[in-house]
């Protein structure tokens, strides 16, 4: 008899084993169980006093992707004092999990920039999924048309904001990208101000337009960037490629398409100086239009032709970010980098910074007329 | 002249032996002349007997010359002990008393002596034939491509219920002796009832009741015996198995095929760099969706995880069940084929593989990413060239889908850790089975005793 007893015992716990096997953990669900947020649109709330409402985009997944004409989506807007309480409240308005392990954009209305940044931020830079992966932007029109807007470009199973911010898709000088980290750095160190994108859209073509940006005085009004100015700063700071380049001069129209770019600065404060910053900034690339037949012997004429003009146009930007009192090239950052450390290190610059000299030079590398002769 | 009687011993033995149909015990004689033949028929070449036994003794002058005849043969043998002796009459031998002399003939007829092709590990290059069911054939095909006076071969008799006889081979010059006497305590201690063919062997050399990976590679191509032997390494034939065991292993020798030496450089790269690539991809695979569908689909590219969550509408239950069930059926596809006759496993096959696998996405029991990863863990399977350790991969995939299951990404990072804990912890007779091995191929072939 024990033997049989011994048997059963074996039996039971094979039993429980398997079923103890059927079990999950407690993170576990399925993918068909979350919903995707993929973009996050904070406007300022007009229902409820000092709050915010936030958009969600949220992705359908199609059963068939060859057979969807385009990725749908739904979306979900709910007002509330901060942003994570309206996340929250948001989660008892989708069946599904939202996950924001995919989220990348996140969008704010402009008006949010003057205001107190940290609150609505602050969501985002605790939430893992998000913290590195996000880019931040600033909507032209509210957050919400810009969340909800559907350009015609984009098939399913992808979303046209990312491909905008990721280099992945479109790579323009026109596109500033600006990560949540980055953001969040730049908001709580000394010396550089942030640069966010300008999301526009066209609602008559269906497709968005990126080639704006802002720079952030925290806290106050900030500094808008016309679109050229965005490419000049896009072009020396992240070293952009397919800077285009128009010159006018005389009777000679010349586009340039720059495809390698250099600058390097140095701050000079020595005593008894005028402080200065002496910019070197290197372009190489080639000619892609022209309204004359341009001789390959005279390349270095052209050259220099289009180093002028980048010059004054280089020259006029830093002085425009200069007269606002905004530093997105982190020149601020640099002088407490490369300065013995001290106390009162931020308030020498900041008394530095408005009278210091510019001191550009532009050197143009043009390598052919982009002929075949 | 004395009246011959039939030798007391043949009489103890016969009435041992009794009863039994082909038992032959038979008196020669001639003139005066008598010897006596115990032998079972149906072990013995009759042809071969009649040849160079029978005949002589009609043909001899006397006793004492057919007697010196008999002595001189190469096939006698000195006469063992009473059990041994029986064991050896019921495995072909013929014993013969000629006046009080005794003398024992091995003229065992032997009909499983062909030469096998390579089945199991078949190689574009290479030697074709494998080695033989017979140990004699074996030994001649193990000692006519390794010919050195340094090669060692000693026969033990299993100590099982049907006294099989087993050969140990090594090089004498390569082996470490601490090993090689490890090897063979381990066969004296053996304590098996049957011991059948040569993965039964290993089993019960092994020792241990659990264990994942196997510690003894089973090979039946000759050239991996000679290379393995070259190199210091003892190898366990079974009489009646067309495969012998070699040991001791690492985990590495598992991954390498003969033809990794039989191509050039660049193809051998690819092929073992493939290797490696199937290996992981049949492990983590199954894992891996699991984890990425049901704890972090933040891994994948948000294109694919819409496709994955598109792909899972409707499926009724969650991922790992989804795997459990798929990898099931997949199982029950790779065990079908190899049991099945060669003429019908075609079929099951196609059946199994392309019909259900349509059909089960089409009912949406399963996401169509699913049955594109079965079937790449599939394939991949059969990429590892010894079939022990696919077997092996094929079992610890389940380990690792629970431990996915239950505490996602981190349960398949630490479950694999384990893994290699596992089989860093282990070794075969003494070398450890993660041991790397450093030296080149042409150093490992020329490495005399460590």
């Amino acid at each position: 008899m024990p033997q049989t007893k011994k048997r059963m015992k074996g039996f039971y716990s094979g039993i429980i084993v398997i079923a103890l096997l059927l079990q999950t953990g407690c993170a576990f669900k399925d993918i068909d169980k979350r919903i995707f947020v993929l973009g996050v649109g904070i406007d300022p709330s007009e229902k409820v006093e000092d709050g915010l409402r936030v958009t969600l985009k949220l992705a359908k997944p199609a059963g068939d992707v060859k057979q969807e004409a385009a990725q749908s989506f739904s979306y979900l807007s709910h007002d509330s004092d901060s942003v994570a309480q309206a996340f929250y409240d948001m989660e008892t308005h989708v069946d599904k999990k939202l996950d924001l392990g995919h989220n990348r954009s996140i969008i704010l209305n402009k008006e949010l920039l003057s205001t107190d940044l940290d609150e609505p931020m602050d969501f985002f830079t605790r939430r893992g999924g998000t913290q590195l992966i996000g880019y931040v932007a600033v909507a032209e029109k509210t957050a919400e048309e810009t969340v909800t807007f559907a350009p015609d470009t984009e098939p399913p199973a992808t979303i046209a904001l990312y491909n905008f911010f990721d280099d992945t898709g479109t790579e323009s000088p026109y596109v500033v990208t600006t990560f949540l980290f980055e953001f969040r750095r730049q908001a709580l160190s000394n010396g550089k101000n942030t640069v966010l994108p300008i999301i526009d859209f066209n609602e008559e073509q269906g497709h968005f337009i990126v080639n704006k940006s802002i720079v952030l005085k925290w806290g106050e009004e900030p500094v808008e960037l016309t679109s050229s100015q965005t490419k000049h700063f896009n072009s020396l700071m992240n070293k952009a490629s397919g800077f285009n380049y128009n010159i006018q001069e005389d009777d000679l129209h010349l586009v340039l398409s720059i495809d390698e770019v250099k600058m390097k600065y140095k701050i000079i404060t020595d005593e008894g100086q005028t402080p200065r910053i002496d910019m070197q900034i290197t372009k190489t690339g080639v000619v892609s239009e022209s309204n004359k037949r341009l001789k390959s012997s005279h390349l270095q004429k052209y050259g220099e032709i289009a180093a002028t003009d980048i010059e004054k146009k280089v020259m006029e930007l830093l002085t425009m970010l200069q007269e606002n009192d905004v530093d997105p090239f982190g020149f601020g950052l640099r002088y407490r980098a490369t300065r013995l450390s001290r106390k009162d290190i931020m308030e020498d610059w900041k008394r530095i910074y408005p009278e210091i000299e510019f001191n550009v030079q532009v050197k143009v590398n043009l390598k052919g007329t982009g002929i075949v002769e | 002249m004395p009246e011959t009687k039939v030798p007391p011993l043949f009489n103890e033995l016969s009435t041992q032996l009794e009863p039994t149909e082909d038992l032959i015990q038979t008196p020669l004689h001639i003139k005066g002349q008598h010897a006596f033949l115990l032998y079972v028929k149906s072990v013995v070449e009759g042809d071969k007997l009649q040849q160079t036994v029978i005949r002589p003794f009609f043909e001899m002058a006397s006793e004492e010359s057919f007697a010196s005849y008999i002595q001189s043969l190469p096939n006698q043998t000195k006469i063992p002990d009473k059990k041994e002796l029986l064991i050896n009459i019921s495995s072909g031998f013929v014993l013969i008393a000629i006046r009080e002399n005794h003398f024992l003939l091995d003229i065992s007829l032997v009909s499983n002596n062909e030469v096998q092709d390579t089945m199991v590990e078949p190689t574009v290059h290479g030697p074709q034939k494998g080695i033989s069911e017979d140990i004699d054939t074996t030994l001649n095909l193990i000692r006519q491509r390794y010919r050195k006076p340094s090669l060692k071969i000693e026969t033990i008799m299993a100590d099982d219920n049907t006294n099989r006889t087993i050969a140990l081979l090594y090089d004498d010059e390569r082996i470490d002796p601490d090993m090689l006497k490890q090897v063979k305590d381990r066969l004296d201690e053996l304590d098996a009832p049957l011991i059948q063919a040569a993965g039964d062997l290993q089993h019960f050399i092994n020792k241990r009741k659990f264990t994942l990976f196997p510690s003894t590679l089973i090979t039946e191509r000759p050239d991996r015996i000679v290379y393995n032997l070259n190199n210091g390494k003892v190898v366990i034939a079974i009489d009646g198995s067309p495969d012998v065991i070699i040991a001791p292993v690492i985990f590495f020798d598992f991954m390498s095929s003969m033809e990794d030496n039989y191509h050039v450089f660049s193809v051998t790269a690819f092929t073992i760099f493939l290797r490696y690539t199937g290996l992981f991809i049949c492990l983590l695979l199954p894992s891996l969706y699991v984890a990425m569908t049901s704890y972090n689909p933040d891994i994948l590219r948000l294109e694919l995880a819409l496709t994955v969550a598109g792909g899972r509408i409707g499926v009724p239950y969650p991922s790992f069940i989804e795997v459990f069930g798929m990898l099931f059926f997949m199982e029950l596809l790779t065990e079908a084929s190899m049991r099945l006759p060669k003429a019908v496993s075609g079929t099951a096959t196609t059946v199994g593989g392309l019909i259900l696998g349509t059909a089960a996405t089409e009912a949406a029991l399963t996401s169509t990413i699913m049955v594109i990863i079965i079937s790449a863990v599939a394939i991949s399977t059969f990429v590892i060239p010894i079939n022990e350790m696919s077997f092996a991969i094929r079992v610890i995939r389940l380990f690792l889908i629970v431990y996915t299951a239950l505490f996602g990404m981190v349960g398949l990072l630490v479950g694999f850790i384990g893994l290699v804990m596992l089989l860093a912890n282990k070794e075969s007779l003494g070398v450890p089975y993660l041991r790397i091995p450093w030296v080149n191929k042409n150093e490992e072939l020329r490495m005399d005793k460590r």
